[in-house]
């Protein structure tokens, strides 16, 4: 007998609740994993719970997360990833030091040194908007930037002389850095933008469906220039605070950050698809990835396994994300 | 049973229901070896969810499937193909890039682990031959053959399989009347084979020429097959509309004021001759033909998303500048898209931020959204549409396609539209949804906006407009009001015209 049996067997209401319960776990993964790291941290390394082990990790996540933060613009407007960070970066903390030397004024030289990431963050959107592939075109930028950094410096370091450019650094409040008193300003700043804004709105909308989106007015072209403007003010300040931190750049600094920020919008839950997610999501990715990498460095862990297991854990926490948002969607 | 051939395919009591609709109801079904069935039916008839059923892709709430007299459990695509089903499908499964021959043994079960090329061309070569191909070279790449000859490469992939029962879906919707024949005489060539056609269409042309028998569906239930031979066009246009229309459609209003828009002398790509239509307050203007006759290509182009080669487009006197879709909007034209999932609805997001999408400018100040003011304009949109306002926050990926589609014209209401345009306005919407969008069509109608529709679906458009504009082909064929139209006369002009010229 062919008598086929209903098997639809959940009602709506059923399919309700159990969305909500995929949603709940989606948002709540990450934060009860970090705790659990925490935890595991704190009974396998000596000291961890030490003031100075908490503000180093802290301080890490703010380089990584700002830059994450802005990245989840264009993620969310449905153009895939920058990766062009370390070289963006770079480039803006060698603009920081030098204008700094020659003006002998900190503000002055983070606002060039912003400036010129926005310069090239805007370029790159005009050329995404245009309708190129974002990963190609940040790509090839990146490598240009990198070059013309390289050539500027003739591959040196660029040394911070005075003391005056640490400021942004050694500033503290409460005995807490000032780089993370500004990663959770502009982590709370992106969040309003993205909710209470019409840009904000629009970078959304135009990554959930690029076609709706145009047919309901949205500009692809203004929009996209705008999540890769929100993208390098990141950058920008990221550079800045990293220039003032370690005193010196060069071109070839901070070779791991692309990866570490594409590792912190991905974990952190913003769907590479665009359309959903958050700057939070990925403020809290970010945080993830920069207290794993902590802790197996004072485990004393060397750098290559280290990478090794940030990429294993990145993948299996995607694929667990993907399936998650798979059985929500259903 | 007094006849003599052997039933190739039984389907006895199949009923499936959505929630409270009810798409097929006790349907009985049969096919012989070696004939023609034509599926004929209006859109939701049923016709596409007996096919869904027979291939596997939907399981039925009741019924029973024989094959050949042994019973089959459909349960899924792959039970069907194994019970020798195939489907040629409105959407072609080739890969462009790749040749003919290699598109041939693409997926199929028993294609060898390694392609030698100089064996799949000469496998490619006889079953090329079936279908009329055999002029291709099988190392052509599929992306260069025409969409006919694309047609026919499918229905050669399913020949591939070696199937008893072939079920195509449309297969001449988006071809041409030379190309068709191609694929007529490849249908025939399957019949005399023995294999046994069931033939879904909307052209009654076709029917008459290749059909055995014919199945109509109505309202989800299906009446007994009849032999064409006993049939003529208008009986079969009776069949398939002869329904109470009164309770869908909203009543019609009685006088028309001032024109809101009126199009002078333009020019689209893809319409010969220039547009001049116009739609006055209170009137629905209904444009009707079938897939590609251009009504669709005339509504992208006052919206503004499709370019316009010349003439002017006027609102209330005033001439529109239609550069972009934004302007559009912004001289307060809202377009709804014939597609709904691919360009009308952002799924993953809300039904509020679908809502209010459009509008959200409006709503804005300084580029900070009002958000007390979007979610007290969604609210108003959504209960005007019959959208549950307790249920503003639920992506509309897990509406069902009636409230989709209220969405994705709904959210139009928030930019105080002057005129309305929608293609196929209720797609895939059960019959309680189609009404509700009728009516709100109407009392937006009545309200002042100037609502223009375009579907290919007649029965829709004679109950809904005022005014019926046909297009075949790219030309606009006939243009009155609703009243001098009877529905068989507008079938026929629109899928018959074929008939009447040759």
């Amino acid at each position: 007998m062919t008598i086929i049996e209903k098997t639809e067997a959940l009602t709506f209401q059923d399919r309700a609740g159990s969305r909500r319960a995929t949603k709940m776990i989606r948002d709540w993964a990450l934060p009860i994993l970090i705790l659990m790291v925490f935890l595991v941290a704190s009974v396998s390394v000596p000291e961890f719970y030490k003031f100075e082990t908490i503000r180093a990790i802290l301080l890490a996540t703010s380089i990584i997360g700002i830059i994450a933060v802005g990245m989840t613009a264009i993620t969310l407007s449905g153009n895939l990833f920058s990766l062009g960070v370390s070289a963006s970066a770079v480039f803006s903390g060698v603009i920081y030091i030098w204008v700094g030397h020659s003006t002998g004024s900190m503000y002055i030289a983070a606002l060039a040194a912003i400036a010129a990431a926005v310069v090239l963050g805007i370029v790159q959107g005009f050329i995404v908007g245009l309708g190129l592939n974002a990963v190609i075109v940040t790509l090839a930028a990146g490598s240009i930037i990198y070059g013309v950094t390289a050539i500027m410096t003739k591959g040196e370091v660029v040394q911070a002389e005075s003391a005056s450019l640490e400021g942004f650094a050694t500033f503290q409040l409460f005995g807490i850095p000032l780089p993370i008193y500004i990663f959770i300003l502009f982590t709370a700043l992106a969040w309003f933008l993205t909710e209470h804004t019409l840009i904000g709105r629009n970078v959304h909308l135009l990554g959930s469906n690029r076609h709706t989106a145009r047919n309901s007015g949205i500009s692809t072209m203004g929009t996209t220039i705008w999540a890769f403007t929100a993208f390098s003010l990141g950058i920008g300040i990221a550079g800045v605070l990293q220039a003032s931190q370690m005193h010196q750049i060069q071109a070839d600094n901070l070779s791991g950050l692309t990866m570490d920020v594409v590792a912190a919008v991905l974990v952190g839950g913003t769907a590479v698809a665009g359309g959903d997610g958050s700057p939070i999501k990925s403020a809290i990715g970010a945080l993830f990835i920069a207290t794993i990498t902590q802790v197996m460095v004072l485990l004393g862990i060397d750098q290559g396994p280290r990478y090794f297991v940030l990429g294993v854990v990145v993948v299996v926490l995607v694929i667990v994300l993907h399936l998650l948002r798979k059985a929500g969607a259903r | 049973m007094k006849n003599q051939v052997p039933l190739r395919l039984r389907a006895t009591g199949i009923s499936k229901s959505y929630g409270a609709v009810s798409a097929l109801a006790d349907v009985n079904f049969e096919l012989r070896a070696g004939e023609v069935m034509a599926l004929l039916g209006e859109n939701g008839a049923g016709k596409s969810t007996i096919v869904k059923v027979i291939s596997g892709l939907i399981a039925p709430d009741h019924g029973e499937i024989t094959i050949d007299g042994e019973v089959a459990h459909i349960a899924s695509v792959r039970a069907s193909q194994e019970a020798g089903i195939a489907v040629v499908q409105q959407e072609f499964s080739t890969v462009g890039t790749m040749s003919v021959a290699e598109n041939l043994v693409l997926g199929q079960s028993d294609a060898p682990g390694w392609w030698n090329p100089r064996l799949l061309i000469e496998q490619a070569k006889p079953i090329l031959a079936r279908v009329g191909l055999e002029d291709i070279d099988p190392r052509r790449l599929v992306d260069t053959l025409s969409i006919a000859e694309m047609q026919l490469l499918e229905i050669a992939r399913v020949l591939a399989k070696d199937a008893k029962i072939v079920i195509f879906d449309e297969p001449t919707a988006a071809l041409s009347d030379a190309e068709i024949v191609r694929v007529l005489d490849a249908v025939k060539r399957l019949a005399s084979e023995g294999r046994s056609v069931i033939y879904v269409t909307h052209r009654l042309g076709e029917v008459f020429e290749i059909a055995d028998r014919v199945t109509i569906f109505r309202n989800g239930r299906s009446a007994a097959p009849h032999s064409v031979s006993d049939l003529t066009v208008d009986l079969v246009v009776e069949r398939m509309i002869g329904r109470e229309l009164g309770h869908l459609y909203p009543p019609r209003s009685q006088s028309f004021g001032e024109p809101i828009l009126e199009t002078m002398g333009l020019k689209v790509p893809g319409i010969q001759g220039e547009i001049n239509l116009a739609v006055r307050r209170g009137e629905i203007l209904g444009l009707t033909g079938q897939l590609g006759s251009g009504a669709s290509e005339i509504l992208k182009a006052i919206s503004g998303v499709a370019d316009v080669l010349a003439g002017e487009v006027y609102l209330d006197g005033a001439s529109v500048d239609l550069r972009g879709r934004r302007r559009g909007i912004g001289a307060g034209i809202a377009y709804c898209s014939p597609d709904r999932k691919k360009d009308g609805i952002f799924s993953g997001l809300s039904i509020q931020r679908n809502l209010s999408s459009p509008w959200l400018r409006r709503v804005s100040l300084g580029g900070f959204v009002k958000r007390a003011q979007e979610t007290s304009e969604a609210t108003r949109s959504a209960s005007n549409f019959a959208i549950d306002t307790d249920r503003l926050n639920a992506l509309v990926g897990t509406l069902s396609g009636g409230n989709q589609q209220k969405v994705a014209v709904g959210k139009w209401l928030g930019i105080r539209p002057r005129i309305l345009l929608v293609e196929e306005p209720t797609r895939g919407v059960d019959i309680g949804a189609r009404a509700e969008i009728y009516a709100q069509l109407r009392r937006l109608s009545d309200s002042g906006v100037g609502v223009i529709v375009a579907s290919s679906d007649t029965n829709e458009i004679l109950g809904l407009s005022d005014t019926v504009v046909t297009y075949y082909r790219g030309r606009q064929t006939a243009n009155k009001p609703v009243q001098e139209w009877t529905e068989p006369a507008l079938v026929r002009e629109v899928m018959h015209r074929e008939v009447q010229e040759s």
